[in-house]
């Protein structure tokens, strides 16, 4: 799997406050921070515990064309593929025989290798935008989005990886100003021209 | 977490009321009758959470259903536009959508707090009769619920401002308006820019410690969430510490109603729940006080039915479940230069109602609301599966470049607005599905009124042109459709003088049983402009006032 890890590095070293930082920091109630403490996001190269080794490449393959590695992390990076393994054994279980059965769909589709892996990634894209209106295409989308934004306990978003990407600076307590547009107005409240 | 009764009642004694269901109606009139030295006893399908045990987890509570009583495959509710179409079971959500637990939907809602007009009493009077409809004068003004409208400002705690267009009030907002976000000043300056009015926004969630809890500190979790700290005024943080405390309340969770039983005299004698082991039980009661939401007291009204009620208890007039309002609504999504980073604090902070009335002129029946809010964008995953652009890349480099330049840049301007009571948008009791009581499914037909569909879409008109006198870089706006389901569930037992068109009389006491009282969204007769909880909540104090009178006078 080849990938951008010095850019990718670069952005995380650039990027703002850590999430899990701030919470704690800010004094939210102690569930929260417990349960921030106990995430699961895995590490690379770790084992997969209900896909198989060949599920887990493939599923891995098209999650990463939905949110490639450009400049900027993509789902490889968040580690999406693990949360897919970790929730497809627990909290969607139900959804596992159809991710099955869809994927050996979607490989039956192929017109050159057996695998979408095998592709480069410009026929990866090219047999994707072929498949976007199918149900296994919106489930996986669907899944990568949300292992690229949930909480890592459910083994994806690695290290922030999708927050940090997004903006997100993290659930704690917040002060005014927030954005641009309020900080503008409450300067010039202070200024006395509203 | 297990709740802490002060007191336990025994079954079978009679206690003087069984409230059913805990949330904005059952929590505020268990708290007014217990106080008042009345025993009660709650009955709350869902669990007891207290504050502390709600979470940030989005993955959780928004996509698990974990809040709202599961996923539908689950805990199924059926749906359907006409009555010619089997209703089918929904894949992500629940078409009635509430807060399942103690506290009800106070617990999760938006917190937007609108007080209705006088004219939205009146509406039918003024207007004239719309052919088709059931459109209808309440039987209550706004001067008489006005009192009780300043008794949740102060009680429940509301923190807002006047605004040009309000009706009159007896007090002023108890804690200032919410600081103004990003999103709100634009609206302003949009609003500004075309001679509308914005005005800081009405919301029951505190900007200063009120009655013993704490401000808000902005966390952004309130739509969809429930509030980890009480600063959002829902009953659980409001009015059930205070039932409890009184010695006169029992609640119990986990206790999902399915018959009201009818004794010979046609008053309600017992009330008959599934507990928490899945035991059947039977609470002996004086009066019956529903308050289960305009979905749920219907199914429960259709599921009582007996020899004397053939179509349902308290079903004479055949309006129980009929007239269902949730409320039509458009949406305009607009980027901006800079970052709002508005899922940071309350959803909405500047409220602009210009358009609040309705003007024949139009050609139609309605009126609305406009804000400024982050909408399904406060979240991250809900910002990614749900605020994007749907005739842009759905996925990609170019997908993720758009995600990662807008959450922070990006807002909505919502068009909340009315629905017209109908006949075919109404609940009934689904055929073939079972809810995971095995209670049969609630099953909800509903197809907006042309009229309501019409001034949705004028409104989202007028908003797209504030998000561009605003400065929006990009904007776009979904079709405005049939809606498919909603959390304002209004309309279905509606209040009224005559027994031929309501269910209930203005004092929320059934027509047809004289020991049952339903108050709850249900009992609304016009469906205001959005944000229905203010009402309710003002309803419930005004309908415990009179219930207790009643009591002490034994005249229940």
């Amino acid at each position: 799997m080849a990938r951008d890890t010095i850019s990718r590095r670069h952005f995380m070293q650039g990027s703002g406050a850590v999430a899990g930082g701030t919470l704690i920091r800010l004094g939210m109630p102690a569930a929260m921070a417990a349960a921030q403490a106990a995430c699961t996001a895995r590490d690379e190269g770790a084992v997969f515990e209900t896909l198989t080794e060949d599920e887990a490449r493939e599923l891995d393959a098209i999650a990463a064309r939905i949110l490639p590695t450009t400049h900027t992390p993509g789902a490889r990076d968040a580690g999406v593929i693990y949360f897919i393994d970790t929730v497809l054994g627990k909290q969607l279980a139900g959804m596992l025989d159809r991710v099955r059965s869809g994927l050996v769909e979607f490989q039956a589709g192929l017109a050159g290798p057996t695998r979408f892996s095998a592709l480069d990634e410009s026929a990866q894209d090219a047999y994707l935008a072929e498949r976007e209106r199918s149900r296994f295409f919106g489930t996986m989308r669907m899944l990568t989005l949300i292992g690229f934004l949930a909480m890592e306990r459910y083994g994806g978003n690695r290290d922030s990886v999708g927050w940090k990407l997004i903006g997100f600076e993290g659930h704690g307590a917040a002060q005014p100003p927030f954005g641009y547009y309020d900080a503008q107005y409450m300067e010039a409240e202070r200024d006395g021209d509203r | 977490m297990a709740i802490v009764n002060r007191v336990e009642y025994a079954l079978t004694q009679p206690v003087d009321f069984v409230v059913v269901g805990s949330g904005s109606a059952g929590g505020i009139l268990a708290k007014e009758l217990a106080v008042s030295g009345f025993s009660v006893v709650v009955l709350e399908q869902g669990p007891y959470r207290e504050a502390s045990e709600f979470t940030h987890d989005e993955f959780d509570v928004v996509l698990n259903s974990s809040l709202t009583g599961g996923r539908p495959s689950a805990n199924p509710q059926t749906f359907r536009h006409d009555d010619d179409e089997v209703a089918k079971v929904p894949f992500r959500r629940n078409p009635a959508w509430y807060y399942e637990g103690v506290g009800g939907a106070s617990v999760h809602f938006t917190a937007n707090f609108w007080r209705l007009r006088e004219i939205d009493f009146k509406e039918r009077s003024v207007l004239g009769p719309i052919g088709g409809t059931n459109f209808a004068d309440w039987p209550i003004s706004y001067e008489e619920l006005e009192p009780y409208y300043t008794k949740v400002d102060w009680e429940i705690g509301v923190s807002g401002a006047p605004g040009p267009f309000d009706s009159p009030r007896s007090r002023p907002f108890p804690v200032p308006p919410m600081p103004v976000k990003s999103s709100g000043v634009l609206l302003e300056k949009g609003a500004k820019a075309i001679g509308f009015h914005a005005q800081p926004a009405p919301l029951a969630i505190l900007s200063r410690p009120l009655n013993g809890r704490p401000a808000c500190i902005n966390c952004g979790y309130c739509m969809g969430f429930g509030c980890e700290i009480g600063a959002k005024s829902s009953t659980l943080a409001a009015m059930i510490p205070q039932a409890l405390a009184s010695g006169k309340c029992e609640i119990r969770p986990d206790s999902a109603v399915f018959n009201l039983e009818l004794a010979e005299d046609g008053r309600v004698s017992e009330v008959q729940y599934i507990d928490a082991d899945g035991n059947q039980r039977g609470q002996k009661a004086r009066a019956v006080i529903l308050s289960a939401n305009g979905a749920e007291t219907s199914r429960l009204l259709l599921l009582s039915e007996n020899s004397r009620h053939p179509d349902g208890l308290a079903n004479s007039s055949g309006f129980v479940g009929r007239n269902l309002m949730m409320n039509a609504h458009a949406t305009v999504h607009a980027v901006f230069e800079h970052r709002l980073n508005d899922y940071k604090g309350v959803q909405v902070t500047r409220i602009v109602h210009d358009l609040y009335e309705s003007d024949p002129k139009r050609g139609f029946y309605g009126g609305g609301g406009f804000d400024a809010r982050p909408f399904l964008g406060a979240t991250p995953i809900m910002f990614s599966l749900t605020q994007q652009r749907r005739d842009r890349p759905q996925w990609g480099a170019e997908f993720k470049d758009r995600l990662a330049h807008n959450f922070t840049r990006q807002m909505a301007i919502l068009c909340n607005a009315t629905s017209l009571p109908l006949d075919r948008n109404n609940i009934t009791i689904d055929p073939t599905h079972k809810d995971k009581w095995g209670r049969p499914s609630l099953r909800m037909t509903y197809r907006d009124h042309d009229d309501d569909l019409a001034n949705a879409r004028y409104m989202q008109g007028f908003a797209e042109q504030m998000a561009e006198a605003a400065g929006a870089i990009e904007q776009w706006s979904p079709p405005v459709t049939p809606s498919a389901g909603g959390a304002h569930l209004l309309g279905t037992c509606r209040m009224g003088d005559d027994p031929e068109t309501s269910v209930v009389d203005r004092y929320h006491r059934s027509h047809d049983v004289p020991n049952l009282f339903i108050c709850d969204g249900s009992s609304m007769v016009t469906s205001g402009r959005g944000q229905p909880t203010m009402t309710i909540m003002a309803l419930a104090f005004r309908a415990a006032e009179h219930i207790a009178k009643a009591a002490g006078a034994n005249e229940i």
